[in-house]
């Protein structure tokens, strides 16, 4: 190797090999990272070697290993060049016609490339990829593209030039000021000015001084440094020198940890070619300034990372850290002044110096310059390693670049961090993320890890999951750290395990801020950070777990038996009713649901089934259709009208206000536990919203009346058309608890100019007329403003009474209607139109009479507390909708007049009450269902009308127990069933042009055959639970 | 150093930079809790209970950690502070098995002291101590019990191993809550590179580290604390006897940080090497022996008959046919009552004692060069020495708390070290330069030294010329000696020998350190007067950090020394054939002294062997194991017509008297012990005598009445009195001014503060003398027949002839007996392995003995401790002697080595 005596030697040299690059020669680059490397990228590189030695083009076509291109879920990655053609997930058999078509031929293999996940598109060039087309590579420019051992080759793609200036035109200080003034802070973590860091070093008394690269990349999940290391190791290098050269080093070391071969071996090859090309060593291009690295491996210790403690560990002590002061500026590595920065950021460093600070700090925010690369992991699709400016949001990453989240499931949170970092939840999507900002919510920056959380995943599991890690990590020096995180976690198990206390959340806090503050180093100083972040951002899921011992995310292995049960409001036994009627028991299977849920008919077809989304058979492939399974059970059984038990009798003591889901489940389970009660209904019919809200097309009325009948036919006393106008006179009349049941049947005002005219009217009035046999108003041209089913059944109600143009107008776009997702797909195909990102500015009128709507478009903004982008509205972007109807359907009020002046309301508007009873303000007086949520589901109607009736037997003396619902059917799928991989079942539907002229049922339920089926697909998850609990894991 | 200013809650403090703030408030009275803070130790920061508040700083701030600054305003106490420190407190409690009830430090631990104060009753958070079973490191060890279920991971004792004791065999295991202390790789504290010097027990702020010995013997609330002079070597390490007040045993032995001059520091045999004093053998009655064979008996009785038979060969043959051993691990008043019964009764000055053995050439030698025998510097100092020269000296094994503080000062950078010794002892390890010469030719090697300090121009002329004389007949005979004529000697490369001369010529200032190696050779006083030179020629004495150290091997032998008991010299080095002298001795004594100088021990046993002398009275001396050419010794005793002995055991000397009469330990009693850095110390009595065992000075006083001379004091204090008023280097020395860190002689007046360094202005000679020193071989060297040279010394575990370490079980099991450490290369040719007995002979005896094979020894020589009766390497040794000190070489003699097939 040619050894460089001089800067002016080495700049020729660099140009003769930059411009002997040939653009237009055929090059394949293969990735080498770990991943890919652990995978099959050696078999690979070896099929690719030996087809094109069977060709004869070794010297035509170069096959280059390079370092990891980041996108690690689609390796290996093969590209070719010049034409950028990227082949994903390549195996070694692909390798033949890769070279034949692709390379020589100059032909695109379809089946060979990427598809996008979001638009199913094929994808040729590696720059339209859009996991790679929205990052910012600075740091990653060469990762993929050059080939880390090969000198030449960093040095081509002007490798080194950053260091030759820097020593030989710039004096330290000078090399100090730029890199402070670029604004580039430490990418370990904690985002310390990196130049002044170099200068406090330069400064300190001594002329031994240390530089000190810490590769000790802890956190799990995060490996840009390794990446850097093992595709860029020159870098690396470079930026050392540069940082030895301005704090006055002339010697480096790279700890690196052990479990990174590849790594170690990469920069140990790379030191020794630098060396030997004299840019390490002695006088160094000639410029006088010595300086030399060495590596050092760790031995895996998370808390190495930190600064003192790699130190005592390079010292060949145990690694602790030591108090700061002194700090390792001051007295580090021996006693010496010791400059230590993070991998990535001295592979900043070059960049800064070659292209100058203005270059540098062109991107970023006010106080975060230059990019970051998270490692993305978690669930999204695409993962891998991402480099976006500073403040990039979170959805643009994960959204955008990530792919977003698998199966279409909800974003939760992100850990931002590592494991001492912070979980960060969805109104945070649109936060710009710099240092001050992730601080700011209860996060750190650390080296970058960013986890994607999904609807399915536990808060209170995964603050016990990381301090699991960071307790375990502990090197147990500090008392707070070493007792503190234990109790911590303690604590966090026995939530989990639902033997949460009241005051554990307190406790939690008051540890997690002490350990914050007491411990001595930067580990326990932020192994709380989970903790509390996820008490900050998600206390109701704690409190959901010490009071109610329920897991919403259906994670917590000792709370939860089957997911899918768990996750019903209701608590209905999912698994063992899909076994009975895999059994064919089906009379068995409706008796089962109906022990906690009367409505069984109604569930099976206008449930929202959030079983389905907690359901385990969808990380295999789909999730059961049990709300399908469950109105099959319904329809088929033999005897669907079998009361459960005799009817009550004895003196009403308990009083329903209200007649919908909530009031009469509450009455049935009153009635199972032998207390009759009265149902007051103010409307002439049953039902509440399931009557007089939800079309026929939808919920029969027949269907419903049947679960009805079956309710009343336990002894349950209905009195419709009874309004009840104060509870007092209630009271009065000798019951000893009343149960408020009112509903939410007041809409939300549009407010907006021309509400008045004529033809305008209330979506949810106008389904009730309907509902009722009242007259209903008839358009021609319908808009019906708002997303939610509301919305969506009115349109198609207004579908079927004629109209012949019904549009829904909706503010934010489709994937955010709150609607079900299936409705409004049958909506579209009944021909009604979307406007979505569109908002109602006025009514136009003439005569009184409604004649359009003036629309605005918007677009989304940030996101709301939700996570939700909030929708904003574009400037001059007015259009107007001809129509003659409109029918605002934009929110739903807590019907609470009868409470009035008695009882606290909630935050929403409804009445306040105990979640874990219904119990109100007021003694006595139990509330649930919409007049508490102010507009929620049936089935969390019907939990909430189980919920307090519970409470309410045990007030009057009994035990409020339910009959135990479980036993029925020990009946689990063979090994064979279990391998088979079947489609999910799928209801019939009618046809959309028939069923759009009137309101027959439209879903036709699952015939006999596909049901057995479909039941069959149950992994009896449940079973293995029990067994595991029974074991004694869950003790 | 510079002082600062700054504010502890409000008030204006005083401080000096470089102290912590949790220095600050401890010695200004101010209390801030600590569990891991010890004086000793660098800062830890890990118990985070000294927090405090400084102005100006967010958040709380451990105050062992951060410097005093100036101007600082810091708060020790507050609201947040004390819940924080609650908070800590709960959870250390959380994490302790907090049975107090069965613990032995209940009573005399910071936790529960902290626990108390601030009120940690309700236990919040659930007790997550570990269980107490399990093998731990320590579970094996005779020595030391580890809890870990106490143990609050403070690691005081980890750090005490590492930076004070330089050992680094404890370390921490194990993440978070498993975090345990062990030995590295988790193996036996036996197998560890442990020296068992018990500082991790001392460390230890909890019960989780304690004597193994000491456990159920008594709880620390119920003990009665009693702090004396360590009975071992010349250091005077400051002890504290914890006796049991329901028992009155002794449980244990601590020590006080702080204390002067080890700082709480001690030795394995400070630590765990006083079960001696209870010991069931231990003599509890005079005992007579009739036909052959002992016999218990009155005191009355033996007194009777000791005094009637000395009287009788007094008469018979004249006083100087009597002689008495005095003996240096007995007080000074034991010495000065033992040298006054021998001149003052006996009517001779035949009185000795086993400092001829070991540092008589001292004395000799350093009288000569600068008129006093004695250490000239203070052992504090060598923490700050820019070099220290070690010669003669295994420091880390023979005074071991010495030896951890040369260590420390290498470690902390500051100290150069330049070791010369033929064996690779455990401090040439750290060394800069380890000199490696053969034995008996330190002469050689010195002169080479000074041959290239005065050839290159290093010599400090203007010291020479001012405070010293006789330099030229010195300059002579130095540049008779080049380096190259001295590597040929001793076979050190003339190179290093130039190193070392110019290391130590040109450093700021330069301690010497030596020690046995010197001078138990025939050219003992020689060796000494050549280190007397080297000092003299780079002016380094008579100023902080340097001088001629010689480290004294009894606890007590400068003392005896100091006090007497010399055949040629009255206490404080008067001679004894000095006219003035003798008539004030005879004044105060009421009595007519003998003006001939006395005989020395070794002349004593020789002429006993003889029939010169017929009387022998030994007080606490061994001289069966200790002295030279075992043989020779057992035929002079034997010879002897009456022999008493005076010990706390039937040694193998007293197993030949004709009467033993039983003695008290240290521990029984009162008086004084004067360490090698000539620091008169205190020895308190703890413990009762076992049956009827008295102070030395006692029984000496009842046989002098019984004699014809009565001789009576109040206690032992009125002795010191007397010594004091004869005594002019002693005659400010009083009891009362010795309970804080007693008092380096001289001391002449009763406000003299005691002297630090010895010959600042002036030598006690007035001028130093500059002596023409040659090299001699030495007596016996190596030939066909006897082909090794042996060398012979002491272990770190063992005491002398071990009549009190091999009494005790944790320090016999740990060296249950000797071995002769031979060279592999040499073993390879004899064809002996580690562990196999062999023969080792000399013309004088012969012992059988296992081998180990070691690089320690050099080749050609061979090494043996003289601690074990069972193969006593004084069987071999040569009692050729010094001819001006009399000392033996015990350091070189010809011997063979075989195997016992």
């Amino acid at each position: 190797m040619k050894r460089y005596r001089s800067v002016a030697e080495f700049r020729r040299r660099q140009q003769q090999l930059e411009s002997a690059i040939d653009p237009n020669k055929k090059v394949i680059t293969i990735c080498g990272g770990t991943a890919c490397t652990a995978y099959v990228s050696p078999e690979v590189l070896r099929a690719f070697q030996a087809e094109v030695k069977k060709r004869g083009l070794e010297n035509e076509v170069p096959i280059k290993t390079v370092g990891c291109p980041g996108f690690c879920s689609m390796g290996p990655i093969v590209v070719l060049w010049p034409s950028h053609v990227f082949y994903p997930k390549v195996q070694a058999e692909d390798a033949g016609r890769i070279i034949d078509k692709a390379l020589l031929g100059d032909e695109v293999i379809e089946e060979l490339l990427y598809v996008d996940p979001a638009t199913r598109r094929r994808i040729v060039h590696d720059y339209e990829v859009p996991f790679y087309a929205q990052q910012t590579r600075r740091v990653l420019q060469l990762n993929g593209i050059v080939d880390p051992l090969d000198l030449d080759d960093y040095i081509a793609h002007r490798g080194y030039l950053a260091m030759a200036k820097a020593l030989s035109e710039m004096k330290p200080e000078a090399v100090i000021e730029e890199v402070r003034e670029a604004g580039l802070r430490g990418r370990g973590g904690a985002g310390f000015p990196t130049g002044v860091k170099w200068r406090f070093c330069r400064n300190a008394p001594g002329r031994e001084k240390y530089l000190i690269c810490n590769a000790d990349e802890g956190d799990p999940g995060a490996f840009m440094d390794r990446s850097v290391l093992e595709g860029t190791p020159h870098a690396v290098i470079e930026g050392m020198i540069i940082a030895a050269y301005a704090i006055g080093a002339s010697s480096g070391i790279i700890y690196v940890r052990a479990e990174y071969p590849l790594a170690v071996r990469n920069s140990k090859i790379a030191l020794q070619q630098a060396r030997e090309a004299g840019l390490l060593g002695n006088d160094l291009l000639g410029t006088g300034f010595d300086f030399d690295i060495e590596v050092r491996e760790g031995a895996g210790a998370f808390v190495c990372g930190e600064e003192t403690a790699l130190i005592a560990s390079l010292e060949g002590k145990r690694g602790m850290p030591t108090p700061r002061p002194p700090f390792p500026a001051q007295k580090g590595y021996r006693g010496k002044p010791t400059n230590i920065n993070n991998v990535e950021t001295l592979a900043s460093v070059p960049l800064i110096i070659q292209k100058g600070k203005d270059w540098y700090r062109s991107i970023g925010t006010e106080g975060s310059k230059g990019t970051k690369i998270f490692a993305l992991a978690g669930k999204v699709n695409n993962t891998g390693l991402v480099e976006v400016p500073m403040g990039t949001s979170i959805r643009k990453i994960v959204f955008d670049i990530g792919g977003g989240i698998p199966k279409n499931r909800r974003f939760k949170a992100a850990q931002i961090g590592g494991p001492s970092g912070g979980c960060v939840p969805a109104r945070y999507l649109d936060l710009p993320l710099d240092y001050e900002a992730v601080k700011e919510i209860g996060a750190i920056m650390g080296s970058g890890g960013l986890i994607v959380m999904d609807e399915n995943t536990c808060m209170v599991d995964i603050a016990r999951y990381f301090l699991d890690f960071v307790q375990k990590e502990s090197c147990g020096k500090c008392v707070p750290c070493r007792v503190g995180t234990r109790h911590m976690l303690d604590i966090l198990s026995r939530i989990c395990a639902g033997e949460g206390r009241e005051g554990d959340i307190e406790r939690l806090e008051e540890l997690g801020q002490m350990v914050k503050s007491l411990s001595l180093c930067g580990l326990g100083q932020t192994a709380p950070n989970p903790v509390l972040s996820t008490i900050r951002h998600f206390r109701e899921e704690y409190e959901e777990h010490i009071r109610e011992k329920r897991c919403r995310a259906s994670v917590c292995e000792a709370l939860v038996e089957a997911p899918c049960a768990h996750a019903c409001p209701a608590g209905v036994n999912v698994p063992e009713y899909l076994a009975l009627i895999t059994e064919d028991r089906l009379d068995d299977a409706v008796r089962l649901i109906r022990l906690r849920n009367p409505f069984v008919s109604v569930c099976g077809r206008v449930c929202d089934a959030p079983c389905e989304r907690r359901c385990r058979r969808s990380d295999v492939d789909e999730p059961l259709a049990i709300r399908a399974l469950k109105r099959y059970a319904a329809d088929y059984s033999k005897q669907p009208s079998r009361p459960l038990a005799p009817a009550a009798r004895g003196k009403r003591e308990v009083a329903v206000v209200g007649s919908g889901p909530a009031g009469l489940s509450c009455a049935y389970f009153l009635a199972l536990l032998g207390r009759p009660s009265t149902v007051y209904e103010a409307l002439p019919i049953p039902g509440g919203m399931l009557a007089v809200g939800i079309p026929e097309y939808r919920l029969p009325k027949r269907i419903l009346q049947a679960d009805i009948d079956f309710i009343l036919s336990h002894g349950v006393e209905l009195r419709t058309a009874s309004p009840v106008a104060d509870l007092k006179s209630l009271m009065r009349n000798g019951y000893r608890a009343v149960f408020l049941a009112t509903g939410a049947h007041q809409s939300e005002a549009l407010g907006i100019e021309g509400q008045e005219l004529k033809g305008v009217s209330d979506a949810l009035q106008y389904l009730r007329a309907r509902a009722l046999g009242q007259e209903v108003p008839g358009g021609r041209s319908v808009a019906v403003i708002g997303g939610g089913n509301v919305a969506v059944d009115a349109a198609r109600s207004a579908l079927r009474l004629g109209a012949e143009r019904v549009s829904i107008i909706y503010r934010r776009s489709r994937e955010e209607m709150p609607a079900y997702e299936e409705e409004v797909e049958a909506a579209l195909e009944e021909g009604i139109e979307l406007h979505e990102l569109a908002a109602p500015k006025r009514i136009l009128g003439e005569n009184g009479k409604v004649t359009g709507i003036e629309l605005i478009r918007m677009r989304l903004g940030d996101a709301d507390e939700q996570g939700r982008r909030r929708p904003v509205p574009v400037k001059g972007s007015e259009y107007i909708l001809q129509c003659d109807q409109i029918l605002p359907a934009i929110g739903q009020k807590a019907t609470v007049e009868p409470a009035s002046g008695i009882l606290e309301r909630n935050s929403r508007g409804g009445i306040k009450v105990d979640p874990l009873t219904g119990a109100c303000s007021a003694a006595g007086i139990y509330a649930g269902g919409d007049c508490v949520s102010g507009g929620a589901t049936v089935v969390e109607a019907i939990g909430a009308g189980q919920k307090a009736a519970l409470a309410i037997d045990r007030m009057l003396g009994g035990s409020g127990l339910l009959p135990a619902n479980v036993g029925a059917s020990l009946w689990r799928p063979s090994e064979e069933q279990l391998e088979r991989s079947l489609p999910r079942a799928r209801e019939s539907m009618a046809e959309a042009g028939r069923r759009r002229l009137c309101f027959e049922e439209v879903l036709g339920g699952l015939a006999p055959g596909s049901a057995c089926q479909e039941s069959g697909r149950c992994l009896r998850c449940d079973l293995e639970r029990a067994a595991s609990l029974k074991s004694g894991r869950g003790s | 150093m510079d002082s600062i200013k700054l504010h502890l809650n409000d008030r204006e403090l005083e401080a000096r930079s470089g102290q912590t703030i949790l220095q600050v408030a401890l010695e200004h009275g101010i209390h801030i809790p600590h569990l891991c803070y010890d004086p000793r130790l660098t800062p830890t920061g890990s118990c985070r209970l000294c927090l405090v508040e400084i102005d100006g700083q967010p958040g709380l701030h451990t105050a062992c950690t951060r410097l005093a600054e100036k101007g600082m305003r810091v708060r020790t106490d507050g609201e947040l502070i004390r819940s924080s420190r609650k908070l800590i407190l709960e959870l250390l409690v959380s994490e302790h098995n907090l049975r107090c009830t069965t613990c032995d430090k209940d009573g005399d631990c910071l936790l529960q002291d902290y626990a108390y104060e601030y009120q940690i009753s309700e236990n919040r958070f659930p007790s997550v101590a570990l269980p107490a079973e399990g093998r731990n490191y320590a579970t094996g060890s005779k020595a030391i019990v580890y809890d870990p279920s106490k143990c609050i991971r403070c690691q005081r004792c980890v750090k005490i191993c590492a930076e004070v004791q330089g050992v680094e065999a404890l370390t921490l295991k194990g993440r978070s809550g498993e975090v345990q202390v062990s030995t590295g790789f988790d193996i036996e504290l036996k197998e560890s590179t442990c020296e068992l010097c018990g500082q991790c027990v001392g460390a230890c702020p909890t019960g989780a580290l304690y004597e193994r010995a000491a456990c159920g013997l008594g709880k620390a609330k119920d003990i009665v604390k009693t702090t004396t002079t360590c009975p071992y070597c010349g250091v005077g390490c400051q002890l504290v006897l914890n006796v049991s007040k329901a028992t009155g045993r002794l449980v244990r032995v601590t020590s006080e940080p702080g204390s002067i001059p080890n700082d709480g520091n001690t030795c394995l045999k400070g630590r765990f090497g006083m079960e001696f004093i209870g010991r069931p053998d231990r003599l509890q009655k005079p005992l007579i022996k009739t036909d052959g064979s002992f016999r218990e008996a009155s005191w009355e009785e033996a007194l009777d008959l000791a005094a009637g038979r000395l009287l009788e060969l007094k008469s018979r043959y004249g006083p100087d046919s009597l002689a008495g051993l005095s003996s240096a691990k007995a007080t000074n008043e034991d010495n000065y009552i033992m040298q006054k019964f021998m001149r003052a009764v006996c009517g001779t000055n035949n009185v000795d004692h086993c400092a001829r053995l070991c540092h008589a050439s001292t004395v000799a030698g350093l009288a000569k060069a600068f008129g006093s025998g004695a250490m000239t510097n203070s052992i504090e100092e060598l923490r700050r020495a820019p070099l220290i020269f070690v010669i003669g000296s295994n420091t880390t094994e023979c005074h071991p708390v010495i030896g951890i503080l040369i260590r420390q000062a290498v470690a902390s950078g500051g100290t150069r070290l330049i070791v010369a010794d033929p064996r690779r002892i455990s401090l040439a390890g750290i060394a800069d330069i380890h000199l490696r010469h053969r034995p008996g030719t330190d002469v050689a090697l010195l002169n080479g030294m000074m041959n290239v300090i005065l050839e290159e121009g290093l010599a400090d002329m203007d010291f020479v010329e001012r405070r010293t004389e006789d330099f030229q007949s010195f300059r002579a005979a130095v540049e008779e000696c080049p380096p190259e004529a001295a590597a040929r000697i001793t076979g050190v490369p003339a190179e290093e020998i130039r190193r070392a001369a110019r290391a130590f010529a040109t450093a700021p200032s330069a301690s010497i350190v030596y020690s046995m190696g010197i001078t138990q050779h025939t050219t003992g006083t020689d060796n000494v007067l050549s280190l007397a030179n080297l000092a003299l020629l780079t002016g380094n004495i008579g100023k902080e950090c340097s001088g001629v150290n010689p480290l004294r091997g009894q606890n007590n032998v400068q003392g005896a020394c100091d006090v007497g008991a010399l055949p040629n010299v009255y206490s404080g080095y008067q001679p004894v054939d000095d006219p003035a002298v003798r008539e004030k001795f005879q004044k105060a004594w009421k009595v007519s002294l003998s003006d001939k100088p006395g005989l020395t021990v070794v002349e004593i046993l020789n002429q006993a062997a003889e029939g010169q002398i017929r009387g022998l009275y030994i007080m606490g001396e061994n001289p069966m194991l200790s002295d030279p050419d075992q043989n020779h010794v057992r035929q002079a005793l034997e010879a002897l017509e009456f022999l008493v002995v005076q010990d706390a055991f039937l040694s193998e000397t007293a197993e030949l008297a004709d009467v033993v009469l039983p003695a008290s330990t240290f521990a029984e009693k009162e008086g004084t012990f004067t360490n090698t850095e000539r620091r008169v110390q205190r020895v308190r009595k703890a413990l009762q005598a076992p049956g009827e065992a008295r102070e030395d000075w006692r029984i000496l006083c009842e046989l002098a009445g019984r004699m014809g001379y009565p001789l009576s004091y109040r206690d032992a204090g009125e002795v010191a009195e007397e010594i004091a008023s004869l005594t002019p280097s002693y005659g400010g020395i009083t009891y009362d001014r010795l309970d804080h860190g007693g008092l380096q002689w001289p001391c002449p007046t009763k406000d003299h503060p005691g002297t630090k360094v010895l010959h600042q202005e002036s030598f006690a000679r007035g001028k130093g003398r500059f002596h023409a020193v040659r090299f001699l071989p030495p007596q016996e060297l190596p030939d066909g027949s006897y082909p090794f040279v042996l060398t012979t010394g002491r272990l770190l575990e063992h005491w002398h002839t071990g009549t009190m370490t091999r009494r005790c079980e944790v320090l016999d099991d740990l060296v249950p007996h000797g071995t002769l450490e031979l060279n592999p290369r040499d073993a390879e040719a004899l064809g002996v392995k580690t562990g196999e007995r062999v023969a080792v002979s000399s013309r004088r005896g012969r012992i059988e003995i296992p081998a180990e094979l070691t690089e320690k020894v050099p080749r050609g020589t061979v090494f043996l401790a003289f601690h074990f009766r069972e193969h006593p390497a004084n069987a071999l040794t040569i009692a050729a002697l010094d001819p001006i000190a009399k000392i033996p070489e015990f350091k070189a003699c010809a011997v063979s080595v075989s195997r016992i097939s």
